[in-house]
């Protein structure tokens, strides 16, 4: 069992266009999904991200600020998981019912592990 | 409309008594062992909020799935509101604080499978090694059973301040102990185990030995000790499960001849003159369907011992054909576990009946200066008994005067004036 990080980008809040009822219905098929997720003991952590932040480049002393901007594709969230290999972790991600919404840009990474120790 | 509230806040009573232990059990999962209280608040929320809705509306179909609800909605609200108040010291507490797993992580706790291993974890962090025996019994009432606190102090014949002490000593404990809320494992398992049965022992007891016998209470605190080591028998994956099933099966024959222990008027009916009919042969039979299973293992403890002496009680055709003998093979046994007084008491009753009165009496004659036996009542009456069957009734009334000094129970009182009665008669 490997540990992947699955982020997730999307522009602006993606449920803010829907009407109230399709609000809700999505709620509870995200619900199903992080439940089945723990169902499987494959969930170690999911968390959304207020929109507020903060985004800067640069090296020490030259920092630049942004970009950050609420209109462009922002991380709202992460799933930590435990998944067989990365094809698997993939497959996860892509069954997130977000998807059925919406466009949005996922990034899966696979959590580097220190031997012996983890 | 005074009579349908009645009637709304007893059928939530009695939901409230067999649920709230289960509801209590798994929100304690879900807070953590030092957050039990709170778990205890959000359930009585709940069960308050039922009453007041079905007033209005009636009791709904799935009223159980109501009030898991309404406990868990709850929930949320508590853990969004003191996000950084608590420490939530369990396995999902990483998932109640996101948003997006709050809920999941909930819905997850209230299946039917965690809740019965909820309650097993619940009756072992009630019976951990920090909290006192005492405080133990009262703690698993109150969270598992759903006894209130006037309830336990009643049961307990003390009051309730003392009983309100106990728990709040009891979970300060827990708190300290920083007690984690799950069944041990490896080398702690065992003697927790026998802690956990030494409780609801003590728990059955409780309701079997007091002596206001026509307390619907007193029994079910039985049915309640009954319950709860079921719930430990029904697990699979226990082991030393041999133990539990004598407990079991002890507690199904004793339970079985509650009915006919207590007369109209409330007074005790010894053994010989119980009517065995009254006795409910569906724990008898349940009683020996444990006692053959904790064969299963080849462990012998005091409950696989007290079983059996019951066994024989509750399967002899009337008193005449008691097997004594082997009852006093029993005695013998146990005295090599526990050669206390009182079992020496009770072994010395059996001994009248195989070898006679006088060596019955000399055994009591060598136990009568022991602390545990000298204000002891059921000491005075056997003894009291013996003499008067020994043709020395004047002997008998001393014995039964002299209990009567450090008495202070109105049934028992009665109790042995009646029997003085009938002892001076022959006089």
């Amino acid at each position: 069992m490997r540990e992947f990080m699955i982020l997730v980008r999307t522009e602006g809040d993606h449920l803010a266009g829907l009407p109230a009822e399709a609000q809700q219905a999505h709620v509870q098929k995200i619900g199903a999904y992080i439940g089945g997720l723990m169902e499987s003991g494959k969930l170690k952590g999911a968390q959304p991200f207020e929109q507020e932040g903060a985004s800067f480049q640069g090296g020490k002393g030259v920092f630049k600020d942004g970009p950050f901007n609420e209109s462009k594709e922002v991380i709202v969230g992460y799933f930590h998981i435990t998944a067989e290999n990365l094809e698997e972790a993939v497959a996860i991600a892509k069954a997130n019912p977000m998807f059925e919404e919406g466009q949005a840009t996922v990034e899966v990474r696979v959590v580097k592990q220190m031997e012996g120790i983890n | 409309m005074a009579e349908t509230k009645t009637h709304i806040s007893d059928q939530v009573n009695h939901l409230f008594r067999h649920e709230y232990g289960k509801l209590v059990s798994v929100l304690t999962k879900t807070f953590g062992a030092s957050n039990m209280e709170l778990a205890e608040d959000v359930v009585q929320d709940a069960m308050l909020e039922a009453i007041r809705q079905w007033e209005h509306t009636g009791v709904p179909e799935n009223p159980m799935g109501w009030i898991y609800k309404v406990a868990k909605n709850k929930a949320v609200n508590i853990v969004n509101r003191d996000q950084y108040k608590r420490e939530y010291m369990s396995e999902v507490a990483h998932h109640l604080q996101s948003e997006w797993t709050i809920e999941p992580a909930l819905d997850r706790m209230f299946t039917d499978k965690e809740i019965a291993d909820d309650q097993l974890r619940m009756m072992f962090t009630c019976c951990n090694p920090a909290v006192s025996k005492d405080s133990q019994v009262a703690l698993t009432l109150k969270t598992l059973c759903g006894f209130g606190i006037p309830e336990i102090a009643n049961a307990f014949l003390t009051t309730e301040e003392n009983i309100n002490k106990r728990l709040v000593r009891a979970r300060k404990n827990l708190r300290e102990e920083r007690a984690r809320f799950e069944v041990p494992v490896g080398s702690e398992l065992e003697p927790r185990l026998n802690s956990v049965l030494e409780t609801l022992y003590l728990l059955f007891n409780e309701g079997y030995n007091a002596t206001s016998g026509k307390d619907l209470i007193q029994y079910e605190l039985c049915e309640e000790a009954i319950r709860l080591a079921e719930i430990i028998t029904d697990n699979p994956s226990f082991p030393f499960a041999s133990n539990a099933y004598a407990l079991l099966a002890l507690m199904c024959f004793n339970a079985s001849r509650f009915k006919s222990r207590t007369d109209e008027f409330d007074n005790i009916i010894d053994l010989e003159n119980q009517d065995r009919s009254l006795w409910n042969q569906e724990l008898i039979q349940n009683g020996l369907h444990y006692l053959e299973l904790t064969t299963q293992e080849r462990t012998l403890s005091i409950y696989h011992i007290l079983a059996t002496i019951s066994a024989h009680h509750c399967t002899a055709k009337d008193f005449a054909s008691t097997d004594w003998e082997s009852i006093l093979q029993l005695y013998d046994h146990l005295m090599q576990f526990d050669s206390s007084p009182l079992v020496v008491l009770n072994r010395a009753i059996v001994l009248s009946k195989t070898e006679g009165v006088a060596p019955a009496l000399t055994v009591l004659k060598s136990i009568e200066n022991e602390p545990t036996i000298k204000t002891y009542l059921p000491f005075y009456t056997a003894m009291a008994a013996l003499h008067f069957l020994n043709n020395n009734a004047k002997e008998a009334c001393k014995l039964l005067e002299r209990a009567l000094e450090f008495t202070n129970q109105e049934q028992s009182k009665s109790m042995i004036i009646s029997r003085l009665e009938t002892y001076s008669k022959k006089d």
